[in-house]
C-alpha cells in the first residue's frame, strides 16, 4: 500500500487489482496458466496463432462454463457443492437438439438460448430446494439429481443423434468468446449487488452471518440457482461444440470441473475464491490436454499428470496458504 | 425402539425399508425370492457393503473417498496381471493390500496434513492410480483369477453346507469385526469424536493427522479387497470395474443414517443401506426397465429415503 | 513457599516478542487467579502453559513428583506430563454432542479402560461412577448423548475429563462460564479440595468476586505484560480493577 501514492494511473491501479485478487485468490492456477501456455504455444504455434482463437475458445468453453457454474455452489460454505453441473449440461443438450431442433422445429437463438437457460435454472431449483429447502447435504442431494438428469437423458437419448444449426455452431468457432463473455457480465454484475456480500460472508461463517441477520437458507438457494443458469448456459456451450445431441457427454464434466475449481483456488469449505480462478483452472486443465495431445502421449499419461498437477497445485497453495497464516500471525504477535 | 440411539433407529429403518422393498418384489415379479437371486443378492449386497466400509469410516471421521472406484479398479487390473504372470495369489494379495494402504494413507496423509478437503486430494490420486494402471497395462488388462477366488464369491457357491459362496459368512465375520472396532476400540471411539469436534478432539489428545492416515489406509484396503473379490466374481480384469462404487458406497452409507457432517453413524447402517440399494436395484430391472431408468429412479429414492431421515439442522439451531 | 514444591516454573516469558518477560513459579496447592480486560494477554498466557500457543521468548517449565522438570513446549506432552486444561466455549471445544456422557468422560483416557485392546465397558464405569460421585454430576442416564445434561453438568464432566488425567497442574479457562449457582458452588468446593491434595490450579476468570473468593494470589494482565502480583491485604477488587485499567502506581 506505500505505493499508493507514487502512481496516480488507473490502469496501473487497476492492473495491480487484478494481479492481487488473482494471485491470492487464484492460487498457483495463474502461475500454471502462463507457464502451460508458453509451452503450448512454442509446441504449436498454428493452433495458438490469433486465427484460431475462435476455434480454442471454443473448444475450451464447455470445461471453462462447467467449472464457472460448479463456483457458486462452492462458494456459500458448508459442504455446498454441486455434481449434478455435468448432468445438468447434458441434459440442456439433449433437450435442445432432441426435442426443440428435431421434434419441434425451432432453431431460432431466441428460443433456444431462453430455453436452455430455463432449463438450467429448473435444474438449479431443484437442487437449491433439495439442498437448502429439505437440508439434504448437498453433496447427497445433487447426487440424487446427478442420477435421475443421467437417467433421463439416456432415457429420451438413448444415442448420439441431430444437429445444431448454423448460429450455435458459430459460438463454437468465430463467436465462441460471446457465450463466456456474456456468462462473465452476470457474473460481473452479481458481484456488484448485496448477495455477493451475503454469500461471502454466509460461506465463511454461516452463524455469524445468520446472527447478523443475513437471509442465510436465501443466500444459498440462490447460489444453486446460479449454478444452474451456469450449466444451462454451459450446455448452450456444449451442444455448440459438438454441433450434435450426446449422453455420453455431458456427466464427464462433473469431476473435472470441481478440479477446475479447486485448482483455481476456490475453497471447497466456502467463501473463499472466485469464479474468474475457476476459470483459470479450467483453462489450465485445458492447456494440460492439449500440450499432451499435441505431444501425442497415451491418454494415460494425460491422465496421470492431470492427477499428479491437481494434487501438486494444491498441496502448494495449501503450503502457502500456511506460511501466509504464519506470518501472519507473527506480524500480530 | 425408546431404548435405541439415534443411529440404531436409522439403521433399524433401513432395514425395514430393504424387507419392505423385498417384500414388494416378491409380490410384482416371479422368482424374485428363488434361491437364485436370493444368493445374487446377497453376494452384490455384501460386495458393495465391503467397498463401503472405508466410505463409512471416512465420512464418520468428516471426510469423503472419491479414490474408492479407482482403487477397485488398481486391485483388480494388478491383482490380474500378477497372478497371470505366474506369481502366487497371496503373494498377490500382500503386494496389492500393501500398495493400498500406502495410496490410502497418502489421501489422508495430504488431507489431514495440509487441511486440504478430501474430496479434491483423493479425485487426483485416484485418477492418477487410475492412469498408471492403464499405462502399465497399455489399456488392455490381461490375467485371470485364480479359481479359489472365483469359488469363493461365485453365486452358485456353498459354504460349510450352505447354499452360499464363502463370501457371504465371512462378510458377516468382517460386520461383526468392523462393529466391534467402532463401538469397542480406542481408535473407533476417536473416529466418532474427531468427526464430532474436530478442536475438542485435539484437545483430548486425538492426533487430526494420524487418525485420518489411519482411516483413509483402511478405506483403501478394503476398496482393494473388493477390487480382488470383483476379479473372482467377474473372472477377468477390468479396469473400470469399480466406477458404479463411487456413488453407490456413499449412497449406501447415507441411506444407512451416517451423517456426511460426520461424527455419527454405524456399520451396521451402511450394511441396511447396502442391502436396500441391492433390492432397489433388482427389483426395478425385475420390472424390466431400462438400465437409464433404473438410475433415475435411484435418484430419486435417494433422494426421498435421505429426505425422510437425513436432514441437517438448520443454521440457528447451530448458534 | 519452598522452591521445591513449585509445579510450574515460568523463566522470561514473553507475550509479545517486544513486551516485558514474566518470571513466575506455581506451588504445589496454590490456586492462582489471572485477570485482566479481555484481550490483555492473560487468555494467551494460560494457553502458553498449556502448550496450545508458542511463547516468543523464555520457557516454562513442569516439576513432576518426582522432582524432574519437563520444558512444556507441546500440548499434548504438557498433559502427558502431568497439566490438563479445560477450554473455555465448552460447545466449541469441549464437549462431542453426538456421544454418549460416558464417551464424553472418557475421551481423553480412552485407553485406560482397555482390557485385550477393547475398551471395558465395566472399568469406564467404575472410573467415571468415581468422579460422578465427586464431582456431583447429575445424570441419570450415562449412555444418553452429553446435551441432554444442563450446562453446568456438562461442564462437570468435562472435568472429569480433565481429571481423569491425574494432573499435578490444572488449567482452567473460565470455568463457572454459564453455569448455575449450585454448581458454582460445587466446584469451588472442589477446587478448594484439589489444591488441598496438593494440585496446582491456575484460574483464569472473568469475574473478579470469583478470583477473590477462590484464590490465593491474582496474577493481573494488562496489554501483554504481567502488571502485578497481588495477594494478602492487596488482594482487593478496587486494586484488582486499577490495575487492570493502569491506575494502580
Amino acid at each position: 500500500m506505500s505505493e499508493r501514492g507514487a502512481t496516480t494511473g488507473s490502469g496501473y491501479r487497476l492492473a495491480r487489482a487484478v494481479q492481487r485478487s488473482v494471485f491470492s485468490s487464484a492460487g498457483f492456477a495463474p502461475l500454471l496458466f502462463v507457464i502451460l501456455l508458453a509451452i503450448n504455444i512454442w509446441l504449436n504455434p498454428a493452433r495458438f496463432a490469433p486465427a484460431a482463437w475462435g476455434t480454442l475458445v471454443g473448444l475450451a468453453a464447455p470445461l471453462i462454463g462447467a467449472a464457472v457454474a460448479s463456483t457458486p455452489a462452492f462458494l456459500g460454505g458448508r459442504g455446498g457443492i454441486d455434481i449434478s453441473v455435468g448432468p445438468l449440461m447434458g441434459f440442456v443438450n439433449a433437450i435442445i437438439v432432441l426435442v426443440f431442433i428435431q421434434m419441434l422445429g425451432v432453431s431460432s437463438p431466441f428460443v433456444i438460448v431462453p430455453a436452455a437457460l430455463l432449463v438450467g435454472v429448473a435444474g438449479g431449483v431443484v437442487n437449491a430446494f433439495l439442498a437448502t429447502i429439505l437440508r439434504i447435504q448437498p453433496i447427497v442431494a445433487t447426487l440424487g439429481t446427478y442420477l435421475v438428469l443421467v437417467g433421463a437423458t439416456l432415457t429420451i437419448l438413448p444415442a448420439p443423434t441431430g444437429t445444431a444449426p448454423q448460429w450455435l455452431s458459430q459460438l463454437a468457432g468465430t463467436w465462441s468468446i460471446l457465450p463466456l463473455g456474456c456468462v462473465y457480465l452476470v457474473w460481473w454484475a452479481i458481484c456488484r449487488t448485496p448477495y455477493y456480500d451475503q454469500l461471502m460472508a454466509v460461506g465463511s461463517d454461516d452463524r455469524a452471518a445468520y446472527t447478523a441477520g443475513v437471509p442465510v437458507t436465501k443466500v444459498r438457494f440462490l447460489s444453486f440457482v446460479i449454478t444452474g443458469l451456469f450449466s444451462g448456459a454451459a450446455g448452450l456451450m456444449l451442444t455448440a461444440l459438438i454441433g450434435s445431441a450426446d449422453p455420453a457427454v455431458g456427466p464427464t464434466y462433473t469431476l473435472i470441473a470441481i478440479s477446475a475449481v479447486a485448482l483455481g483456488g476456490v475453497s471447497l469449505a466456502g467463501g473463499r475464491g472466485s469464479v474468474i480462478g475457476a476459470a483459470i483452472g479450467a483453462i489450465d486443465i485445458f492447456l494440460l490436454q492439449s500440450a499432451l495431445t499435441y505431444l501425442n502421449v497415451s491418454t494415460f499419461i494425460l491422465q496421470i499428470s492431470y492427477g499428479a498437477i491437481l494434487v501438486l497445485a494444491i498441496v502448494l497453495t495449501a503450503l502457502q496458504d500456511r506460511y501466509m497464516e504464519q506470518r501472519a500471525q507473527r506480524a500480530g504477535s | 425402539m425408546k431404548n435405541l440411539s439415534t443411529d440404531q433407529r436409522r439403521a433399524l429403518g433401513a432395514f425395514l425399508i430393504a424387507i419392505a422393498l423385498h417384500m414388494l418384489g416378491t409380490l410384482l415379479i416371479q422368482g424374485y425370492s428363488s434361491a437364485f437371486s436370493m444368493r445374487a443378492m446377497l453376494v452384490l449386497a455384501s460386495l458393495l457393503a465391503i467397498a463401503s466400509i472405508g466410505q463409512t469410516l471416512v465420512i464418520i471421521l468428516g471426510g469423503i473417498d472419491l479414490s474408492i472406484p479407482f482403487v477397485i479398479g488398481f486391485a483388480n487390473v494388478v491383482s490380474a496381471q500378477l497372478y497371470g504372470d505366474g506369481m502366487s495369489f497371496w503373494v498377490v494379495c500382500v503386494i496389492v493390500l500393501a500398495l493400498a494402504l500406502v495410496i490410502g494413507a497418502f489421501n489422508g496423509l495430504v488431507s489431514g496434513g495440509l487441511n486440504i478437503h478430501p474430496l479434491i486430494v483423493t479425485l487426483g490420486v485416484g485418477t492418477i492410480i487410475q492412469g498408471s494402471v492403464l499405462l502399465w497395462t497399455a489399456g488392455f488388462p490381461s490375467g485371470s483369477a485364480p479359481a479359489l477366488l472365483s469359488e469363493f464369491v461365485s453365486i452358485g457357491g456353498s459354504a460349510m453346507g450352505l447354499p452360499v459362496p464363502w463370501l457371504v459368512p465371512c462378510f458377516i465375520v468382517v460386520i461383526a469385526v468392523i462393529t466391534v472396532l467402532l463401538v469397542r476400540t480406542p481408535y473407533g471411539r476417536r473416529v466418532y469424536a474427531l468427526g464430532n469436534n474436530p478442536r475438542a478432539a485435539m484437545l483430548a489428545l486425538i492426533s487430526p493427522l494420524g487418525m485420518w492416515t489411519l482411516t483413509f489406509a483402511i478405506s483403501a484396503f478394503f476398496a482393494a479387497v473388493t477390487g480382488i473379490l470383483l476379479l473372482g466374481f467377474t473372472g477377468s480384469a477390468y479396469g473400470e470395474v469399480g466406477q458404479p462404487y463411487l456413488f453407490q458406497t456413499i449412497a449406501a452409507v447415507v441411506i444407512g443414517g451416517t451423517a456426511l457432517v460426520g461424527g455419527r453413524g454405524s456399520y451396521l447402517g451402511t450394511v441396511a443401506g447396502a442391502l436396500v440399494l441391492t433390492e432397489l436395484n433388482t427389483l426395478l430391472i425385475g420390472l424390466g426397465l431400462q438400465p437409464s431408468v433404473v438410475q433415475a429412479a435411484l435418484g430419486l429414492v435417494i433422494i426421498l429415503l435421505v429426505s425422510l431421515y437425513g436432514r441437517d439442522p438448520h443454521v440457528s439451531t447451530r448458534i | 513457599m519452598n522452591a521445591a514444591a513449585d509445579k510450574l516454573i515460568v523463566e522470561g516469558l514473553r507475550l509479545r516478542a517486544d513486551r516485558q518477560a514474566i518470571d513466575e513459579s506455581i506451588g504445589a496447592g496454590e490456586i492462582v487467579g489471572l485477570a485482566g480486560l479481555d484481550g490483555n494477554g492473560q487468555e494467551r498466557f494460560l494457553e502458553m502453559l498449556a502448550g496450545l500457543v508458542t511463547p516468543a521468548g523464555g520457557s516454562i517449565g513442569y516439576r513432576d513428583d518426582a522432582g524432574r522438570t519437563h520444558a512444556i513446549n507441546s500440548f499434548r506432552r504438557a498433559v502427558l506430563h502431568g497439566v490438563a486444561y479445560l477450554p473455555r466455549d465448552r460447545r466449541a471445544s469441549g464437549i462431542f454432542p453426538a456421544l454418549s456422557i460416558l464417551d464424553n468422560f472418557a475421551m481423553a483416557t480412552v485407553t485406560r479402560d482397555c482390557v485385550a485392546g477393547l475398551i471395558s465397558y465395566r472399568r469406564r464405569r467404575e472410573r467415571y461412577d468415581h468422579y460422578r460421585e465427586r464431582l456431583s454430576i447429575v445424570a441419570p442416564h450415562p449412555r444418553e448423548p452429553i446435551t441432554t445434561l444442563s450446562g453446568g453438568n456438562q461442564q462437570k464432566v468435562l472435568l472429569a475429563r480433565a481429571l481423569a488425567l491425574q494432573p499435578g497442574v490444572l488449567l482452567l479457562n473460565d470455568p463457572t462460564r454459564g453455569v448455575d449457582i449450585a454448581t458454582r458452588k460445587i466446584l469451588y468446593e472442589v477446587f478448594r479440595e484439589l489444591s488441598g491434595e496438593g494440585m496446582a490450579l491456575i484460574i483464569l476468570s472473568t469475574e473478579i468476586e470469583e478470583s477473590l473468593h477462590l484464590c490465593d494470589r491474582v496474577l493481573v494482565f494488562r496489554d501483554f505484560e504481567l502488571a502485578s502480583r497481588l495477594s494478602g491485604e492487596e488482594m482487593s477488587a478496587d486494586r484488582i480493577i486499577a490495575t487492570m485499567f493502569g491506575r494502580d502506581s
